[in-house]
Parts: structure tokens; sequence; C-alpha cells
């Protein structure tokens, strides 16, 4: 039974960040990662600060989780706001704003890190763990930017109800995101395009049964090794132009397509700080989330794993502020 | 003269109107931040509300949500930083 809250209940902690401080950690992302990554932080009794313009992370932008242990089924924004609230929990100080980039610096005769903000703050921190995630990849043709928000989108949860009761809505990509995307689409149109330049979709197993239900029904189809070229349209988009006909046709009129063919990661800030990344710019982490540059950590969607998900990115954060812990201890041990 | 400026400034506070849909999370972001400033703003869902869609795109050429009206000007997503802009917040 959950302990009965007090309407307007005072927040534990102030959770101000204090410039005049030295942190032990600073969480570059407000993402689940960089809330259980924080919440442990606090938990191992790290001054932790946590920055980030976005609280959620692209996870709010999923209306169905359904693979977090421990929930059944909730919205990435639910799952975000449990994490938040268990991270505030502890005595950590926690900022809206964006880093905009993390040089090694000196405090005194130790040797840290200093991280600037966009609103012209600094900190100083002994470590750095980035949890920054992820951007939504761009599909990069002519149109594209010209009727973004006309027609073509990026968040099927945000603005798949603006379709409701049209004929048509494209979604192009073939990975589970991109068959979510489309399922949860054939609740507002008429009949749903997944466009995949593929020869397979490849949704997690339980997706793959329910778009099959779903083309059963008439509501969705699949264009396969199919590519979107062009968007057109007037004040809003009304066309796409595919790489191979369809129904002896290349202009495929349309109400609207959203986007999801992968991210990008957002490693920029790690680069700049001399971290390494692999070839798709993912930083490079050992198993305990442990970078090249000894003092920085990362964890989640930034990192160079295969399988990226809420719950195996909450564990490499708690992995990875685990190390900083001991980092942090062992340089108190080596300065005594 | 302190309380009468003080007046006229809760007087001309801008407007407010936010044109969201039920499940946007970066409209639930907004109203957070409205609730938290104490900022009135009034909502229309243009889910279901033609007339209001028409109106956000009439005024914004934009079909993605949230579109909000700040005394007549015009924010696109949930900018944070433009909206404490617009409505004098530190």
């Amino acid at each position: 039974m959950e302990p009965k809250k007090e309407k307007h209940e005072k927040p534990k902690y102030d959770y101000k960040a204090d410039e005049k401080l030295l942190y032990d950690t600073v969480i570059v992302g407000t993402g689940v990662v960089g809330w259980a990554t924080a919440m442990y932080g606090g938990r191992l009794g790290l001054k932790t600060l946590i920055i980030g313009d976005i609280f959620g992370g692209t996870i709010i932008l999923t209306h169905l989780v359904e693979n977090y242990p421990g929930f059944v089924r909730l919205t990435g924004q639910e799952l975000s706001d449990k994490l938040e609230e268990h991270a505030r929990d502890y005595d950590i100080d926690i900022l809206s704003d964006r880093v905009e980039r993390v040089e090694k610096s000196k405090r005194g005769h130790e040797e840290c890190f200093l991280a600037h903000t966009l609103d012209g703050k600094k900190f100083f921190t002994r470590t750095v763990i980035f949890a920054t995630g992820t951007k939504f990849k761009k599909l990069g043709v002519p149109g594209e930017k010209e009727f973004e928000n006309k027609g073509v989108h990026y968040c099927a949860l945000c603005d798949g109800p603006l379709y409701k009761g049209k004929e048509r809505v494209g979604v192009v990509g073939g990975s589970d995101s991109a068959a979510k995307e489309a399922l949860l689409l054939t609740e507002y149109a008429k009949k749903v395009y997944l466009i995949y330049r593929g020869e397979k979709i490849r949704p997690e197993p339980i997706n793959e049964k329910r778009v099959e239900a779903k083309i059963k029904e008439g509501k969705i189809e699949i264009l396969y090794k199919t590519n979107v070229t062009e968007i057109k349209g007037d004040k809003l988009m009304t066309s796409v132009i595919l790489d191979r006909p369809y129904k002896g046709n290349k202009e495929f009129k349309m109400d609207a397509i959203f986007i999801d063919i992968g991210h990008i990661p957002l490693s920029e800030l790690a680069i700049q700080v001399g971290v390494k990344v692999n070839e798709k710019k993912e930083i490079t982490v050992d198993r305990k989330g442990r970078t090249n540059v000894p003092g920085i950590f990362a964890a989640g969607d930034v990192v160079d794993t295969e399988f990226k998900q809420a719950i195996t990115g909450v564990g490499e954060g708690v992995a990875a502020v685990y190390q900083a812990y001991k980092y942090v201890k062992e340089k108190e041990h080596q300065s005594a | 003269m302190t309380a009468k400026s003080s007046e006229m400034k809760s007087t001309h506070a801008p407007s407010v109107k936010m044109y969201s849909t039920p499940s946007c999370v970066y409209c639930n972001m907004a109203k957070s931040f409205f609730k938290r400033n104490n900022v009135k703003f009034e909502e229309a869902d243009v889910a279901s509300d033609l007339k209001a869609r028409e109106e956000m795109f009439r005024k914004s050429g934009q079909m993605g949500v949230p579109v909000i009206d700040v005394g007549g000007k015009i924010v696109i997503g949930f900018d944070e930083r433009t909206l404490r802009t617009l409505l004098h917040l530190k």
C-alpha cells in the first residue's frame, strides 16, 4: 500500500545547484538514465548535480512502455516521473539548463572538471557522467524541413491526434519504435502506411503480432524496399515521392508522415573533452561505464551498447555512478 | 505608486493561449511551467476542437503542438526561455 501523500507536500530538499561547490559528480542529462544515476549518486552520498533541459528525455514520447520490470505497462512520461520522484528522495541538486561545454580544470591543487551551461553557470566537479541520450535522425530529403510540423512529424503521441479521421498517414522506418508509432496512429488515421527501405521490419515479436493483426484489419500496410525521396505540398504537405512506384505511381498522396528512422547519439560534449567514440559516435565505455578519460563515465543510449532500453540504461547508469564513487573515494584516500 | 505599478503590471500581463493535444508531453511541460509560475492561460484541445485547430493553423501555419500565443506573439513548441522573456519571468 502506497503511503498517503499530503497535498502540497513540501519538497524534501531544496535541490538548488550551487556554483561555489565542488561536486563529486555532475550528471549530464535528465532522461530516465540520468534520474536513476542521480538517485544512486545521492544514495552513495556523493554530492550530486543533475543538469538537463528536457526532464524525461526521449522516452516521454513513448505512449506505452511494457518492458520495464515492476510495471506491466505505463507511459514513458509516467516512468520518467517515477524515476525523477525517486531521485528527489535523496539530497541531490537539480538544474533545468543545458550543459554547453565540459573541460578539464583545477580547483586549488585538485584536478577536476568544469561544466559550463547555456545560462552561463559554471560547476566544478570531480567526475562527470554523460547520460545525454540521442536525438531523432532526420530523413534529409527535400521538403522535410519545409513541412516540419506541417505534415512532417517526429512524435505520433504529440501530433497523431491531429490526424483523426484522415485517410492516409505514413511512418518511415522499420524498427520496433516505428512499428509502435504506426500502431498508435491506427487509433487516429483510417490507414497507416509503414514505409521501410529493408526487406522485413524488425519490431519485437509482441509488436510484430500487433502489426500483423492491424494488417489483417486493413489498418496498416507495409511498403518494403521503399524510400521516401521528397515531401511535397503547399501550406501543408500533401504527398510523398517514393523511389519505386506504389500501385503504378511514385507520388503517393498522404496527410502526414512520421519519421522514425533511428537516433543520433548526443556525444559532442564528451568528444570535446577527449572521450573516445566509435564509428557511430557512441561513447566507448567498458563494462563498468568508464570512458578512456579518468573521471568521466557514460551510460544509456549514448554509449556503445547494442541493446538500448530504459531498463538496460538505468542499470548502466547505476554501474557508472558506482565507479564514480570509487574514483572519488580513491582520490580522497590519495590526498589524505 | 508602487502598488499602482504592480496592479498595472498584473492588468497588463499578456494573455496566454495554448493549443495542445491531450497526449502531448511538451504541452504538459508547458502547462506545468505556467502553473509553477502562476501564469493564467487558456487551453484549446486541437485534437477535438476543429475551430481551434484552424485558428492555430491561421496564426502559426503549424500542424504540430504545442503552439502558444503570448499576447499575439507565437511560440512554437515548449520553449521555456522564450516564454520567460515574453512573460517577463526570471
